[in-house]
């Protein structure tokens, strides 16, 4: 009785979702019939491997480029990145386990460059303020502004704040060209020549599962000499990141980001304020129309 | 996770399963029986780690969970360890991987990033070159201080 009621379960859940699954699977074949390609441009190695060709033969597929799949069926999509990434998560704590002394080895550097999450504001609030943004720069350079720092800043500022909207533009983008920046990222900065493999192993961990996979998988290509290492440091990093993260973007990066706004602001900011910026809708800005 | 289990295991089946064997035979040329096993573990392993999660109320994603889960089989105090190690290192880690980029890509809102103003993808490209920089200073300073390379 209970076998027959699972099967039709079974069943309902492969009538409602077969189409996915099948464009899904062939997606993944044409990719690993490509397989990786490498070339160099001057003195990095660019690597371009199967999930890559993947993502971008399945963007064409989706609904807004060729119309395959309909919009329940992409959402869905979406849905299952979690479940697909799960196996490799596995495979990285079985690579933990199995290097477990090195692991602890290397572990205070690991937390240690946990802080290095800051780099987001440094590099990216003055580049923004120069450009004209106002509030929105806090929630676009406060963190990587993955799943889980979008719904913090969503709940500290409110949705239609200037903040979340700025954080959810990061999001999008870095859905689309993050994994595939982040691996050419990897080669680059390799091609330096100054950090340690495992230095930028650890460096993968920006708090995405699929970007870190990106960037470790381009660095396993490079040095095939640390490969496991490399890729299990990634990991680790990338789970420390999960447990860690929100907490640090809310005692640490958002702090910092508007004390750093604060000082910023008159000074570079200046600029874009006679200018007519079309996405700052801040009361500050129509006032000075 | 607001999915059933039952749910779970058979997308799971359908996703990466089927996919992780298939990927490691045009990556690595290991044959479909070979990738079994260490792909059924691989996925055991993720169930394990999925069910904790959800049973602990902590607020803490599935994946670690789910890298703990592995982390403790395959370490030296797991009776089983061996046997997981085996299996599992026949299994690139970038086989599981091409199903992940192309449900990413399926469930991508191409509007939605078209809408975005290129002010922002600007600074989307320095917020990831500065925290992966950063991150990668922050290492090879600690590394080289307390020099563990």
């Amino acid at each position: 009785m209970e076998k027959a009621q699972q099967k039709t379960t079974i069943i309902g859940h492969l009538k409602e979702n077969y189409r996915l699954y099948a464009i899904a699977f062939g997606i993944v074949v044409i990719a690993e019939l490509i397989g990786t390609i490498q070339f160099s441009v001057g003195s990095a190695l660019i690597v371009l491997y199967p999930m890559l060709f993947a993502i971008i033969i399945s963007i064409i597929f989706g609904k807004d480029a060729l119309g395959f799949l309909k919009k329940k069926e992409t959402k869905k999509a979406s849905q299952l990145v979690l479940v697909a990434i799960s196996p490799f998560m596995a495979k990285i704590g079985v690579m933990a386990g199995a290097n477990l002394p090195e692991l602890v080895n290397v572990g205070p550097a690991l937390v240690f460059q946990e802080f290095g999450t800051i780099g987001t504001m440094l590099f990216a609030l003055p580049i923004a303020l120069f450009l004209g943004l106002k509030r929105e720069a806090i929630g676009a350079t406060s963190s990587t502004n993955r799943d889980k720092d979008y719904g913090l800043i969503c709940s500290k500022y409110g949705a239609n704040s200037p903040e979340a909207r700025g954080s959810l533009s990061i999001y999008i983008i870095g859905f689309l060209i993050g994994t595939t920046y982040l691996g050419l990222l990897a080669s680059i900065v390799a091609s330096f020549d100054f950090f340690h493999p495992l230095a930028l192993a650890m460096a993968s961990g920006v708090g995405s599962g699929v970007m870190m996979a990106a960037a470790s998988s381009t660095l396993a290509t490079i040095y095939p000499a640390y490969a496991d290492q490399i890729v299990m440091l990634a990991g680790m990093s990338d789970m420390l990141s999960a447990i860690t993260g929100i907490y640090f973007t809310l005692f640490i990066s958002l702090p910092l980001v508007n004390k750093m706004y604060a000082w910023l602001e008159p000074k570079i900011g200046r600029r874009g304020k006679n200018k007519n910026i079309s996405h700052s809708k801040s009361a500050e800005s129509r006032v000075s129309q | 996770m607001n999915m059933s289990m039952k749910d779970w295991t058979i997308s799971l089946l359908f996703t990466s399963v089927l996919t992780a064997i298939i990927a490691n035979f045009f990556q690595n040329d290991i044959s479909i029986m070979e990738s079994i096993p260490g792909v059924l573990i691989l996925s055991s392993i993720a169930f394990i780690g999925i069910f904790i999660a959800k049973i602990v109320p902590l607020k803490v994603p599935a994946v670690v969970y789910v890298a703990l889960t592995g982390l403790l089989l395959a370490s030296p105090i797991s009776p089983i360890s061996d046997p997981i190690i085996y299996y599992t290192s026949l299994i690139s880690f970038t086989a599981p991987l091409t199903v992940v980029g192309t449900l990413a890509g399926i469930g991508l809102d191409f509007k939605a990033f078209m809408s975005q103003s290129w002010k922002m993808i600007i600074i989307a490209v320095f917020v990831f070159t500065g925290t992966f920089l950063l991150q990668a200073v922050f290492a090879q300073v600690f590394l080289t201080v307390t020099n563990t390379f």
